[in-house]
């Protein structure tokens, strides 16, 4: 009896740290995470405690006397966002309690999520291009400054694809996207269009916006998970450093002031 | 009040809340409650620049509309909030803000000459601007679920027959 309830927890155990780091490199905030992983601890009759690092999950595991079972840490891999995985495993949280799946009906599912395709790249590479020209629209772009922005994003975001597929830094990816993008943008510029310099620059390179960092950094905080929020914002500035420093090149090369 | 400009604004910001989304790799079930999420908040937002609202208070009013709307779209869609909000309010986000910025602080590294007052002053406008900006889009998008009171959308019941 005692045996089989140990290596239950540590089967959940291994199994929860999994989706908590699911989680957390695709862009959950931290409330999201802790309360997804009581939620399918809770599902089983167990309690979670868990603690968030930036990079990594430790967690225990409780029987309902409070009694440890299962102590573990899963460290993170590289961070990007992909909402998919958010939202199917909170969906997959839902159906665990209601409909009470076992520990191995739930692994399957979580592989089955995690394996699930992107967007295909042409479909992504048009629709942030459109988005890009959105921005320059509602910030009062004329339409060739529109089609400048939607080439920009392509070229810049094709750039950011490609070095992250090359395993660069990932500070140096978007400084590889944001220079292609405003060297783009900006050899029209050179080459005598009269148009507004403002809206094609700063709208360019607009894709590249840690915007998921940025909001979930304001989320923790909020939730007073001070430290994951500090980290976070820290995380999103450095992006926009490298966003900014990509600019300045570029208007460096084209010697733009 | 231009009423086709704030309008097309808005159209537009739909398609920006869309692209985000997909970048994101948001499921496709939630792409269409998108392009109305960035849609109305775009709207608020541009009809109270209008109407001549600081652009903080009107980015505010907008991403809370987005936060209140994310939960009846959460139980619609079965996707949690967040899922929604954050790629719905990112057409708010005040790129040209932060290029000022970032652009003024680099001016600023510069030799001291009769403009570098103005040039600072500039930027800690900007620069402000764009962190108030940024703070009330995440403030709006989470108000609906703190007003609540609520750790998760599924147990806030929606009364629409």
């Amino acid at each position: 009896m005692e045996t089989t309830k140990k290596s239950e927890a540590k089967e959940l155990g291994a199994l929860l740290l999994d989706v908590g780091v699911s989680l957390l490199s695709s862009g959950a905030s931290c409330s999201r995470i802790r309360i997804t992983m009581r939620r399918f601890a809770a599902a089983y009759d167990y309690q979670a405690h868990v603690s968030i690092a930036p990079k990594s999950i430790s967690l225990t595991l409780n029987d309902e006397a409070d009694t440890p079972l299962f102590n573990g840490m899963l460290s993170t891999p590289a961070q990007g966002v992909n909402f998919k995985t958010i939202s199917g495993i909170s969906r997959l949280s839902w159906d665990t309690v209601e409909n009470g799946l076992s520990i191995q009906e739930v692994k399957d599912e979580l592989q089955k999520l995690l394996n699930l395709p992107h967007y295909p790249r042409l479909v992504i590479l048009l629709f942030v291009s459109l988005a890009g020209s959105a921005f320059c629209f509602s910030f009062g772009g004329k339409p060739i400054e529109l089609l400048i922005t939607f080439g920009a994003t392509f070229c810049g975001l094709f750039t950011r694809q490609e070095a992250v597929k090359k395993k660069f830094n990932p500070y140096i990816c978007v400084f590889f996207g944001s220079l292609v993008a405003s060297l783009f943008a900006g050899a029209f510029i050179k080459a005598g269009l009269n148009i507004n310099f403002e809206h094609a620059f700063a709208t360019s390179v607009l894709f590249l916006i840690p915007g998921v960092p940025l909001i979930n950094s304001f989320t923790d905080l909020i939730d007073g998970n001070i430290l994951n929020g500090l980290v976070r914002g820290i995380n999103a500035l450095m992006f926009a450093m490298a966003i900014a420093f990509g600019l300045l090149l570029a208007m460096l090369i084209y010697n733009l002031k | 009040m231009d009423l086709i400009l704030v309008l097309s604004k808005a159209f537009w910001c739909g398609w920006g809340a869309i692209g985000f989304g997909i970048l994101f790799n948001v499921p496709p079930r939630t792409l269409f409650a998108l392009w109305i999420g960035g849609a109305i908040g775009g709207f608020l937002k541009f009809t109270l620049l209008q109407l001549t609202v600081g652009v903080v208070f009107a980015s505010f009013v907008g991403a809370t509309a987005v936060g209140m709307l994310s939960i009846p779209i959460a139980h619609f869609r079965h996707v949690p909030p967040m899922i929604f909000a954050i790629p719905a309010v990112i057409p708010m986000i005040p790129g040209v803000f932060a290029y000022r910025t970032m652009l003024g602080l680099i001016k600023l590294t510069g030799a001291i000459g009769p403009d570098y007052t103005t040039i600072m002053s500039d930027t800690v406008n900007n620069g402000v601007k764009t962190l108030f900006i940024i703070m009330s889009l995440a403030l709006g998008v989470s108000v609906p679920m703190h007003v609540m009171r609520q750790e998760s959308a599924k147990n806030i019941r929606l009364k629409i027959k």
